[in-house]
């Protein structure tokens, strides 16, 4: 027992000088091997090349017959769609986001309102008096609130394309605001209601004889509306109203956002069909 | 004249007896017509599909009604010209791939020119059709001179219908051409 003992040293029992030698054996049959695969290596190269190919075939051949390479694609295809489908997700939120941020709150005090004020779903619309897609979009609007049984608001903001319709229609979009001043909210939809009536639009309007004229009919004092109008005074109230569509993403007019009571919002673009305003309507009213 | 429309009712009455060019030439008119009315709405649009809490009846419904844009949003000039573009387009794309199948590279590659010198007017028409749809984005600076045009730059879609009828007529030659053995020049021997 005991010359065994001697001749298998534990490791425990091991001197420095024993390791040492173990270490050093190890060394040296490691270089032997290293020797040993380089001189042969040429000669084995096809051997292992084929019996890599052979491993490959057998590998892919029971990833296969037992479904899991199948499993394995699937599972990736899967959450390739997901990440996308998250993603998208994602920057849709953040452009609702953004865009719910850049649309200013409506106030009952600067905003002009049609319908029931304190309706679940708001439709802001940014609007040209020039536009003739905005007169034909003024009376959609106008079927829409009236039949919504309170259950929209309209509000209206100026949106004058300067390109477009030079002098005309801020000038307008100003006559509109002195209207407000002098008859309040209801002088407002009075004024745009009996604009779009009159007016050919595309810039053809003949302001100085159709302004003077709407504010008889609607009961303005004249004198006052016309000092008003001379004044300018709107011209910063219009401009917050433009870069507040820009803002939103309006890149023509009719410009609308309808939000829901919890904020989503649905951006559309042009004088779109009643049903279509409609059905997004109601897919507001749904959000909850 | 007669002579080029001569070629296209023939290169018509070939190219679209074959249903599949037939069934192109509709895909690409009704593509072109759904992205023309849904143009100014195609964010829209990609937001409601994208979002999984609309139900599908709810999305379809909203991009089908958007559909009747062509009749609110659009004016009655640039509506025409709008069917038109499709129209001419999906029969331009049908005869032009139809030439490809022919092997008739160089006819092609010049209809398709062009052809999308044709696309590219119709586009910067359509994009007028509303008021401003392009006045505040990448035509920005264009828009001044746009309102300046007599019919406010509807003029691209009109030159559009003009430049996709001239690439229609220019495919029907080459195919009514191809399809024809030309008279042999005195003294030679025509084979075929």
């Amino acid at each position: 027992m005991t010359s065994l003992r001697h001749a298998v040293p534990s490791r425990r029992e091991s001197g420095p000088r024993e390791q040492f030698m173990r270490v050093a054996a190890l060394l040296r049959a490691s270089m032997a091997a290293l020797a040993l695969f380089a001189g042969s290596a040429a000669a084995q190269t096809d051997a292992d090349a084929a019996l890599i190919e052979r491993v490959k075939e057998a590998v892919l051949k029971e990833l296969r017959e037992s479904g899991a390479l199948d499993r394995a694609v699937d599972a990736g295809v899967e959450r390739y769609v997901q990440r996308q489908r998250a993603a998208a997700a994602q920057r849709e939120q953040r452009e609702a986001d953004a865009r719910a941020g850049s649309l200013r709150p409506v106030s009952k005090a600067r905003d002009h309102i049609r319908g029931n004020p304190d309706a679940p779903v708001t439709l802001v619309e940014y609007s040209d008096f020039e536009c003739p897609f905005c007169k034909r979009f003024h009376g959609t609007l106008k079927q829409l609130v009236d039949r919504s049984n309170g259950k929209l608001r309209w509000v209206y903001r100026h949106f004058p394309l300067e390109e477009l319709h030079p002098a005309k229609a801020r000038k307008e979009a100003a006559a509109s605001e002195c209207a407000v001043e002098l008859g309040g909210n209801d002088a407002f939809w009075k004024f745009a209601d009996r604009f779009f009536e009159l007016t050919p639009s595309n810039n053809k309007t003949d302001i100085d004889a159709v302004l003077p004229r709407i504010a008889r009919e609607i009961g303005l004092d004249e004198t006052r509306f016309a000092s008003c109008l001379a004044s300018d005074r709107y011209a910063r109230h219009i401009e917050e109203d433009y870069q507040n569509a820009v803002a939103t993403g309006g890149r023509g007019t009719p410009w609308s956002i309808i939000v829901s009571k919890s904020g989503k919002t649905y951006p559309l673009s042009g004088a779109q069909p009643y049903a279509a305003v409609k059905q997004l309507v109601d897919l507001a009213l749904e959000e909850k | 004249m007669s002579g080029y429309l001569k070629d296209l009712r023939f290169a018509l009455a070939r190219v679209f007896a074959f249903p599949a060019y037939l069934a192109l030439a509709a895909a690409a008119a009704v593509a072109a017509f759904l992205l023309a009315v849904w143009f100014p709405n195609l964010g829209l649009i990609a937001e409601l599909f994208r979002g999984s809490e609309v139900p599908l009846g709810a999305k379809l419904g909203i991009a089908i009604s958007l559909l009747g844009g062509i009749a609110t949003n659009f004016s009655l000039l640039s509506a025409g010209y709008t069917v038109a573009i499709a129209v001419l387009l999906g029969a331009s794309t049908a005869m032009i791939v139809y030439l490809l199948q022919q092997g008739r590279l160089a006819s092609a590659g010049r209809n398709i020119a062009v052809g999308s010198g044709g696309a590219a007017s119709g586009a910067l028409g359509i994009g007028c059709a509303a008021c401003g749809s392009l006045v505040l984005g990448a035509a920005a600076p264009f828009a001044g001179a746009l309102a300046a045009l007599p019919l406010a730059g509807a003029e691209f879609g009109i030159a559009s219908v003009v430049l996709l009828s001239a690439s229609l007529l220019l495919v029907g030659r080459s195919i009514a051409r191809a399809s024809a053995c030309s008279l042999a020049p005195p003294g030679s021997t025509q084979q075929g």
